[in-house]
């Protein structure tokens, strides 16, 4: 299933989603949100009411609801409460020019994010621009084995690593060494008091193709897979040679079909046989998007990169599978 | 489109602060309500010749009005989770307003005047409750649902509540003489709009999955399941005039209107006529009261008015803004139309003779 729009993301209306393990500081970050003077005009959409109390902002409260839509498919299953409530809000289109939506601490992110594919109205109104989670670095290593952290690291586009003045240099670079095992796309921040600057959370368009990306390249330039003990893990995936686009399409498809519940994110970029541009590609558990983007330039590298972002990942059978789509 | 005398000739409008979201008449026609997403309220009352803005731009939506079979009370709910009543007096009186009663749900967007009576169903969460304005307080029973109600509709007798949440549909008596138990029925979706029919007792219910499922007796026994239509099925209306068998179903999914017409008692029986026409989502179907013409209204930013037969016809233009409501006059001869940016039309409309209420012809459904 593909999650792409008819209508262009720039006439949507850009979706931040704030996610964050219980008193990791997500409201601290949405009241800067409300308050900052960053000249849009924000919509909040919370889960947990009475704790932003700014007056004058819209601030609706939502009552977590899941909808499996199709036999309990994991891709299928989406939030009821933000259909609800973003039908509503959207009769309202012209009073705010981004929206936030905040999940619980103890929320899997995948519904809501899958919600602004899967849903017609949502998918042709709203586009997502990042999945924004906020880190306690001082508490984090108590609650690393929860599910809803190791979803809620793994799915974010940025991670706001909160209370550097509380953790030493030598734990946030262990911290950050871990979390980099299960995300090694997300662009991280080192905040006290979730003060981040704003246009690196609002304005982010980690969810359009072009920019998937583009948030930390650096990384991907050696193959790898990361050894540790986490359930959640990533594997980096990197060829020279130039792809089939039939035999790729066909092993994805195949891979989401067998896994995807535990396949949270890919993101690539791919160099296909016979083609000047770039082929980019992502997905959420079981739904795939993929388009031509720019041409590759003379001085780039041309290779394919591929990140697989999931729980108990295979290394060696992915490398295969991935290795038969060279043209 | 047929060369025949237009239907509509002139208008009256006006403008709100904020999108149109609903337009409700009172049963004798006197009185307009007409509410926005900025939580406007404005009543016209058509024997003195006036409006009322009975609540300003407070940007706090209202998404449900609507008046008491008897005319005494408005009432009004939305985004700020409270039920607003006014009680009406004679006609050029200031209307009463009563205490706001919050009721904590969140974002209230679906509540009914029962027909026939004074009680008033709110969904309010995972509930519906019922106001009684015999008693001006709360029943103390609710129907108790095990998702967020999307939907609520009263039968045309004001016997039967049906409300429709994700994967359920119960139909309620609230009134029964003894404490009858809910029925419940599975429906695998979501149901969004629910409508009784106006004879027949049919029940409809417009779902997420883009299918409408329709019980033949008042949402008793199985239902007729038809799925395939392009979108979520987010708008129902039923002709009052009776049809060979089941009076005519407009359904609105999308950019398409679809009239049903019963032929025969299977699930074959029902034929489907695709009105295509609108470019963008239809937001609003209405039968005029009294007779088969149908009104449509799209975020295209057009009302079309189409015949028994499908026909197209006359379009009328939005001035650019989409159109996000509808509500015919009792009479039959005027319909209210309001649009995404606030603006609000009146437009009489001479209803072809041959479209008005046939005495002739079918006895009626069931």
């Amino acid at each position: 299933m593909a999650f792409t729009s008819a209508i262009p993301a720039a006439e949507r209306l850009p979706v931040t989603v704030l996610t964050g393990y219980l008193g990791a500081g997500k409201t601290t970050l949405l009241n800067r949100i409300l308050t900052h003077e960053h000249g849009l005009k924000v919509a909040v959409i919370v889960n947990e009411f009475g704790e932003v109390g700014i007056d004058n902002q819209l601030v609706v409260d939502a009552d977590e609801e899941i909808f499996e839509m199709n036999n309990g498919c994991i891709c299928c299953t989406v939030r009821g409460d933000l259909i609800r409530i973003i039908g509503n809000l959207m009769k309202r289109r012209d009073r705010f020019d981004h929206l936030v939506i905040e999940t619980t601490g103890l929320a899997d992110p995948a519904p809501v994010i899958q919600t602004f594919f899967v849903d017609e109205d949502l998918r042709d109104e709203l586009t997502l621009d990042a999945v924004v989670t906020v880190v306690d670095l001082k508490h984090v290593l108590l609650h690393w084995e929860a599910e809803e952290v190791q979803e809620q690291l793994a799915f974010a586009d940025v991670l706001v690593l909160n209370k550097v003045d509380l953790v030493d240099e030598k734990e946030i670079l262990s911290i950050e060494q871990r979390i980099r095992a299960i995300n090694p796309l997300a662009r991280l921040l080192r905040t006290t008091g979730a003060d981040v600057p704003m246009d690196q959370i609002l304005g982010v368009e980690a969810f359009e193709l072009e920019r998937a990306l583009g948030l930390d390249p650096g990384f991907l330039l050696e193959e790898h897979a990361h050894e540790h003990d986490d359930a959640v893990g990533s594997l980096a995936l990197v060829e020279e040679r130039p792809m089939d686009l039939d035999r790729l399409g066909s092993w994805l498809s195949d891979l989401v079909a067998k896994r995807g519940p535990d396949l949270f994110r890919m993101k690539g970029i791919i160099q296909l046989k016979g083609e000047e541009n770039r082929y980019v590609f992502q997905s959420v558990h079981m739904l795939l998007d993929g388009d031509f983007d720019r041409p590759w330039k003379p001085a780039e590298r041309r290779c394919t990169q591929f990140v697989i972002i999931g729980r108990d990942l295979d290394p060696e059978g992915l490398r295969d599978g991935f290795s038969a789509c060279v043209a | 489109m047929t060369a025949t005398a237009p239907l509509v000739s002139e208008r009256l409008c006006g403008q709100l602060q904020q999108a149109i979201t609903a337009m409700s008449w009172s049963a004798d026609g006197e009185f307009l309500a007409i509410a926005s997403a900025g939580g406007e309220l404005l009543l016209l009352d058509f024997r003195a010749g006036c409006e009322e803005l009975l609540r300003g731009d407070r940007d706090s939506s209202l998404n449900a009005i609507g008046f008491s079979a008897d005319g005494q009370f408005l009432m009004a709910v939305g985004q700020a989770s409270e039920l607003l009543l006014w009680e009406l007096g004679e006609t050029g009186v200031r209307p009463m307003a009563l205490e706001p009663i919050p009721l904590d749900a969140g974002w209230l967007d679906a509540a009914a005047w029962q027909p026939r009576g004074l009680l008033l169903a709110v969904a309010a969460g995972r509930q519906v409750r019922l106001w009684d304005g015999a008693v001006r307080a709360w029943r103390p029973e609710c129907l108790d649902m095990p998702g967020t109600v999307q939907a609520l509709a009263w039968s045309c007798d004001g016997r039967r509540l049906a409300a429709s949440c994700h994967g359920e549909l119960a139909l309620w008596q609230p009134e029964a003489a003894t404490a009858a138990t809910p029925l419940r029925a599975p429906t695998g979706s979501a149901g969004l709009v629910l409508s009784f029919s106006p004879i027949g007792d049919l029940l409809a219910c417009g779902q997420m999955d883009r299918s409408l499922l329709l019980w033949p007796e008042a949402g008793q026994g199985r239902p007729w399941q038809f799925s395939g239509f392009p979108a979520k099925v987010r708008s129902l209306a039923w002709s009052d005039q009776p049809g060979r068998l089941a009076p005519a179903l407009a359904v609105a999914s999308g950019d398409t209107v679809v009239l049903w017409q019963q032929r025969n008692q299977s699930q074959q029986g029902w034929k489907p006529e695709p009105l295509l026409w609108h470019q963008q989502r239809v937001h609003a179907l209405a039968f005029a009261p009294d007779s088969n013409l149908l009104a449509s209204a799209s975020a295209d930013g057009t009302v079309g008015l189409w015949d028994s037969r499908g026909r197209l016809r006359q379009p009328l233009e939005g001035e650019g803004q989409g159109f996000q409501a509808l509500a015919w006059r009792p009479d039959g001869r005027h319909l209210a139309a309001g649009g995404d940016q606030g603006r609000w039309w009146l437009w009489p409309v001479e209803v072809p003779s041959r479209e008005r209420q046939r005495r002739s012809g079918g006895a009626g459904f069931g």
